[in-house]
């Protein structure tokens, strides 16, 4: 039997465990909706002023296309057909796709290591390795020693040390220490490492090519995969890997055949998560290229020109690049909070 | 028998080349990730850490750099860059004397007890040293410079994006999340929208917020000339230029803690929340005893995760008002990017390192005391 | 109706042009060149122009453009570290300084002197004497030429019944007295003047427009950012301080985020009709007649930059009045110094490249500055290239096809050649590492006082002992001698 609620009742109590109360629903839309046009509104702008040019821009502004401005499609021309814009977005799909594919392999072979084989680093090593490395690079550029030589002299003395103190020294590092040392590379600043990395690019010869820019991305996002990819692993169950090692099967095998594929889910969340990194990052790019391998972040900050900055111009390239990220985050977005949450959850 | 004896002959392993790899193959599985970081991480910081000992000058056929020992730092720290990194420094005023006294008793209670548990090693005394040396430094800092009338720093700044800027995207990220974690309807379609912030690459969100910001003819210009504020613009003082540019990464990053932690509240355990409201417990109440402990690591690990790349910001700041007015809007990696753009390659790299310093600090600390116990919670 | 004679000077124009490179038909098939400059304007007249030059000559032109901001660097990094993709860049004359210092730059007296069609004696003085050479030599062919002028709103002075602004204080008078009106008939009050005072942009030339012209005096040669006895910078004195009082006054009289526009963006507030006075280059010039977006055409003036009636006496520090002694170059008792900020882009080549291919990017050089080429692309606001030929000088059919009225140009062009044939000109600073003096030192500095951090004193100290401490860092000695070349000092 139903009872007789008073309008407060009904406003405030919630009418099952599940649901809430009409009020507190409504307020709940209502800070929602607010939030929503939060996120749209510089888009909207962003959007609509692409279609207008300097008089548009400069006379105040102008919100409703058709209402207030006429919307004009040159930007839109001129971006996408008289300026080279395909050559930065080519640019761009080829050096997201490729790091993140490579920093995926390479991060998640490592993570997958990292958390089934057990590490034993020497310490003594790793201060010997160390002291080598700053003492090859303090003679080459200080007493200007040709690098070969350095490099041979000093893996010939890092060998030598490798079975001599080596065995002795007995203080190791583990398994969480490489992990720790892996991820906090991260927190390095790019600024710090951009123009030692441009000098060696430019010694290989490679500067301003897709191939210096892969894997730099790769080199810079690895630690993030290795970081997500590494609790997925801990998190599936031992079994079917031990029975498949048994019937003979490689570790490489295992990785491939078995664990990659439980770990699916968690997989396309960090893609997408390393995809929209390497898609969108600025400071590297502008370093390593000129104009062979320019890619879309780089453009879009050049149309800050001397004469202004070209809003119009910059609102098609911006537009550009959110479209295709957000038709795949579309696709893919029940994984994004599944996987991220594994990963995150155990830490 | 036969079988078990042909069994027992068949299963001895013998020795061939794959046999060998795979008793390696962890080493093998790791090397790739552990050359990529050696070439461009390590081998660059070596480097830069050399540049920033030194002094770039051009010369006729390329480039010298001359060995200046800590000339660089000096400046920084102590010399005549010290207003640029650290800040113009006042007396304390009362407010910040109380700052410094606080953070001091706060230090020497928690070290205290730590020291005093039993359970203290060399490596953990010394890593709470280091965090507690620098959480004195960063509040003198604060009480010298921002408390007290004086101009804060590049590097007071960057930590002023960091702690604010985060500390809002959290709050921002968990209110959204618990909204959407209600029994609402379309919630993959807020999900998907409130993500799309993130796609944007960071130098289009600056430009974006530097068109909206505009007073004279971005969009908000007619409600700010009816509130007649039109005479005062927020690019001219040094909090609201500062603001601007929290406003435009919180736009950017609360999506990332949104998302996540969306999918932890959608993952507590169901049941318990059930039973407490059985019994009658309120929202409150479910958040702080179930909600909370359960989506605890999850937030700790975006935060830090979120920490160290907030150390990093540079194109917003650079965009909006290329680190003015004055030096209010400059972080430590856009004074970085303008000393290298002027050929000061060694203050370049020393300013890189000290945020180096200071962020690996500031994040190995909060992992060790944010993240790790919040981990213990959950189990 | 066309005429014999109209005729006649077409083809000669025509044949002129032609001959300049009617000899490198075809010379240069298979070489290509690269040329690195910043996007949008100056690539744009490049961009254009490299298919006729290949059609001309075989050569083929790949320009290549970055962001202005990196672009210092980016040649810098190309030729300090060997790399050497770059085999032209069109670049500022005050970074030619520390090309040269590493060697990366091509002498090119010799070719410019074996080369008629440019016809070095069109180009203006200061640009031919001063901007293309370091120690003498020609390092740099220019494109375009720089320095700043004042615009103003002719309309709105005449109706106030106010003069031209010809000093300072006129300046910051007029301003004052027009701020708040209506200039654009939108309703919203608009800005007695309009200067572009960001951090990181262009606030520090405009600094140097106000102090130079009570600083310099008595010519190019006698500088007026260093003492050309001991390199002490010429900052501890009344003249920096008053340039330092105006830049902040004229912020009362401008809009309220004026501390952050850059010249990108008072130059629509200028074209749009909401600034009365704006200090800028010649590009206000050009974008204030463009009919789609230009709300002050016919409205607008440009004069040389103001000046001041009083100059500073270098050995005591204060300001004296003028007089035929102190200000030999007065005009009407006022000393006037128009500052040639920036310098105006011009085209270098890379000493280490290929015989072969310096040939043709000379050629290209020449082909781009040729007057058949550059007389058309300065009357184009979106070129970037303003006027720094005398010939560019006159009212010509090219102006005209620009849309701009034959008043517009005599009062334009007059301010220009005013300007450009000033024997008081301000040469920008060009020592080695000018970047830092300005850029890190300078600008900060400025932009640190008009944000009320600092105060004049302290600004005065700042800027005194950063530069100190640079000129020690570097080499007083050495610098001393290179700032007495680029000014011509003795």
């Amino acid at each position: 039997m139903t009872e007789n609620r008073s309008l407060m009742q009904r406003l405030f109590e919630p009418t099952s465990l599940e649901r809430q109360a009409p009020a507190a629903k409504a307020v709940t839309y209502a800070l929602l909706f607010i939030w929503s046009l939060v996120v749209l509104v510089p888009l909207y702008w962003v959007f609509i002023t692409s279609f207008k040019n300097e008089g548009d821009v400069a006379n105040g502004p102008f919100y409703l296309p058709f209402i207030d401005f006429q919307p004009k499609s040159d930007a839109w021309r001129f971006m996408l057909l008289e300026n080279n814009t395909l050559g930065p977005y080519l640019n761009s799909v080829v050096v997201a796709l490729g790091s993140t594919a490579l920093a995926l392999l390479i991060g998640s072979l490592a993570a997958y290591a990292l958390v089934r084989i057990r590490f034993r680093v020497k310490l003594a090593m790793v201060a010997i390795f160390l002291i080598l490395l700053v003492a090859v690079i303090v003679s080459v550029v200080t007493f200007g020693l040709p690098w070969p030589i350095a490099v041979a002299v000093a893996v010939a003395l890092f060998i030598l040390a490798l079975f001599t103190v080596g065995r002795r020294m007995k203080a190791a590092l583990g398994n969480s220490d490489v992990e720790f040392w892996i991820i906090s590379n991260r927190i390095m600043p790019p600024i710090v490492a951009v123009l030692p990395i441009y000098v060696m690019f430019q010694n290989l010869r490679l500067l301003d090519t897709q191939f210096a820019l892969i894997i730099t991305y790769t080199a810079v996002n690895l630690p993030i995969v290795v970081w997500l990819t590494r609790d997925f692993f801990a998190g599936i169950p031992l079994d079917l890997e031990e029975s498949a090692e048994i019937d003979g099967a490689s570790k490489l095998r295992v990785f491939f055949t078995i664990a990659l594929p439980l770990v699916r889910s968690g997989l396309v969340a960090t893609f997408l998560l390393i995809l929209i990194l390497a898609w969108n990052e600025y400071l590297l790019a502008l370093f390593l290229t000129n104009a062979d391998a320019q890619t879309m972040p780089v453009l879009v900050s050049a149309q800050n020109q001397t004469r202004g900055p070209q809003w119009w111009n910059m609102s098609v390239l911006i537009v550009v690049m959110i479209a295709p990220v957000v038709v795949i985050a579309a696709l893919l977005q029940k994984h994004i909070a599944r996987g991220l949450l594994v990963g995150a959850v155990k830490g | 028998m036969t079988v078990a004896a042909a069994s027992v002959v068949d299963s001895t392993p013998r020795p061939g080349l794959a046999e060998r790899f795979d008793r390696h193959a962890g080493r093998f599985m790791v090397l790739p990730a552990v050359i990529v970081l050696l070439c461009f991480a390590i081998f660059p910081l070596i480097i830069s850490a050399y540049l920033s000992l030194s002094r770039f000058a051009l010369a006729p056929g390329g480039f010298t750099l001359k060995f200046v020992g800590l000339l660089n730092f000096r400046k920084l720290l102590t010399g005549s860059q010290q207003y640029h990194l650290l800040g113009k420094f006042m007396p304390f005023s009362p407010f910040a004397w109380a700052l410094v006294t606080v953070t001091a008793l706060v230090i020497l209670y928690v070290l205290g007890r730590y020291l005093f548990s039993g359970r203290a090693t060399v490596f953990g005394t010394i890593g709470r040293l280091i965090t507690a040396a620098l959480l004195m430094a960063i509040a003198l800092l604060f009480a010298a410079t921002t408390f007290s009338g004086g101009v804060p720093g590049t590097m007071v700044t960057t930590l002023i994006y960091v702690i604010a800027g985060v500390s809002a995207q959290f709050l921002l990220g968990l209110g959204i999340a618990l909204l959407c974690a209600q029994a609402i309807r379309g919630r993959n379609f807020f999900r998907v929208l409130f993500f799309v912030p993130l796609m944007v690459t960071p130098v289009g969100i600056a430009y974006t917020f530097r068109m909206l910001a505009d007073m004279q003819k971005g969009p908000f210009a007619p409600i700010v000339q009816a509130f007649h504020v039109g005479e005062w613009s927020w690019a001219t003082e040094a909090w609201s230029a500062r603001l601007m540019v929290m406003v435009g990464d919180t736009w950017q990053w609360t999506p990332f803690m949104f998302i996540v932690l969306l999918a932890a509240i959608e993952n507590q355990p169901r049941d318990q929340v059930e039973a407490a409201r059985i019994d009658g417990a309120n929202g409150l109440q479910i958040f702080r005893d179930i909600t909370w402990p359960a989506i605890a690591p999850v937030a700790a690990t975006i935060v830090l995760i979120r920490l160290i790349e907030a150390f990093k910001i540079i194109d917003l700041p650079n965009v909006l008002t290329g680190g003015g007015p004055g030096l209010a809007t400059e972080s430590m990696t856009l004074h970085s990017f303008i000393a290298w753009r002027t050929q000061d390659l060694g203050g370049s790299a020393a300013v890189g390192y000290m945020l180096l310093f200071v962020s690996t600090i500031v994040c190995v600390s909060f992992f060790n005391f944010v993240v790790r116990p919040a981990r213990r919670l959950e189990s | 109706m066309i005429t014999k004679r109209m005729l006649a000077g077409v083809s000669a124009l025509c044949l002129l042009g032609s001959m300049g490179v009617a000899q490198a038909a075809g010379e240069f098939d298979g070489v290509t060149v690269n040329v690195i400059t910043q996007t949008g304007a100056i690539q744009e007249p490049l961009q254009r122009r490299a298919p006729d030059f290949e059609k001309l000559t075989g050569a083929k032109i790949n320009v290549i453009a970055v962001p202005f901001s990196d672009l210092y660097q980016k040649v810098l990094t190309d030729w300090a570290s060997g790399t050497n993709s770059v085999d032209v860049a069109v670049f500022a004359p005050q970074w030619m300084v520390d090309y040269i210092a590493g060697g990366y730059l091509e002498d090119l007296t010799a070719r410019v002197e074996n080369d008629p069609a440019i016809e070095q004696e069109d180009v203006g003085a200061f640009f031919r004497d001063f901007s293309e050479k370091y120690d003498g030599k020609v390092y740099m062919k220019t494109f375009d030429g720089d320095f700043h002028m004042m615009y103003y709103r002719k309309d709105l002075l005449e109706e106030a019944g106010l003069e031209v602004p010809k000093t300072w204080d006129d300046y910051l008078a007029v301003a004052k007295a027009l701020h708040g009106k209506d200039m654009n008939g939108d309703g919203t009050p608009d800005f007695g003047s309009c200067i572009g005072k960001k951090r990181n942009a262009q606030s520090y030339w405009f600094v140097t427009d106000v102090v130079g012209s009570m600083t310099q005096s008595k010519g190019t040669s006698q500088g007026t950012f260093f003492n050309t006895a001991d390199m002490t910078p010429m900052v501890d004195n009344e003249a920096f301080r008053k340039g330092l009082e105006f830049l902040k006054e004229s912020t009362q009289y401008g809009p309220p985020d004026e501390l952050n526009l850059d010249v990108a963006d008072t130059r629509p507030l200028f074209a749009s009709g909401r600034c009365a006075l704006n200090l800028d280059w010649g590009d206000v010039g050009t974008i204030s007649i463009d009919p789609v977006n230009s709300k002050v055409i016919g409205k607008w003036g440009a004069a040389i930059m103001p000046g001041s009636t009083q100059v500073l006496d270098w050995e005591t520090g204060k300001l004296v009045d003028c007089d035929a002694d102190t200000c030999p170059y007065a005009i009407d008792g006022v000393n006037h110094a128009p500052f040639a900020a920036f310098g105006g882009w011009g085209g270098g080549i890379n000493a280490a490249s290929d015989d072969k291919v310096k040939d043709a990017a000379f050629a290209f050089l020449s082909y781009m500055t040729q007057p058949a080429q550059s007389n058309q692309d300065v009357t184009v606001g979106a070129t970037g290239f303003n006027p720094y030929r005398t010939s560019q000088l006159s009212y010509s059919e090219l102006w005209k096809n620009a849309g701009m009225s034959e008043e517009e140009a005599d009062n334009y062009l007059g301010a220009i050649n005013a300007s450009m044939s000033s024997p008081n000109m301000i040469l920008d600073l060009r020592i080695p590492q000018n970047q830092r003096y300005q850029q890190v030192v300078l600008d900060e500095a400025i932009s640190r006082f008009l944000a009320g951090e600092i105060d004049a004193d302290a600004t005065v100290a700042v800027v005194s002992e950063g530069w100190e401490e640079l000129t020690d860092e570097i080499g007083r000695d050495d610098q001393l001698a290179i700032y007495k070349a680029t000014i011509g000092a003795n």
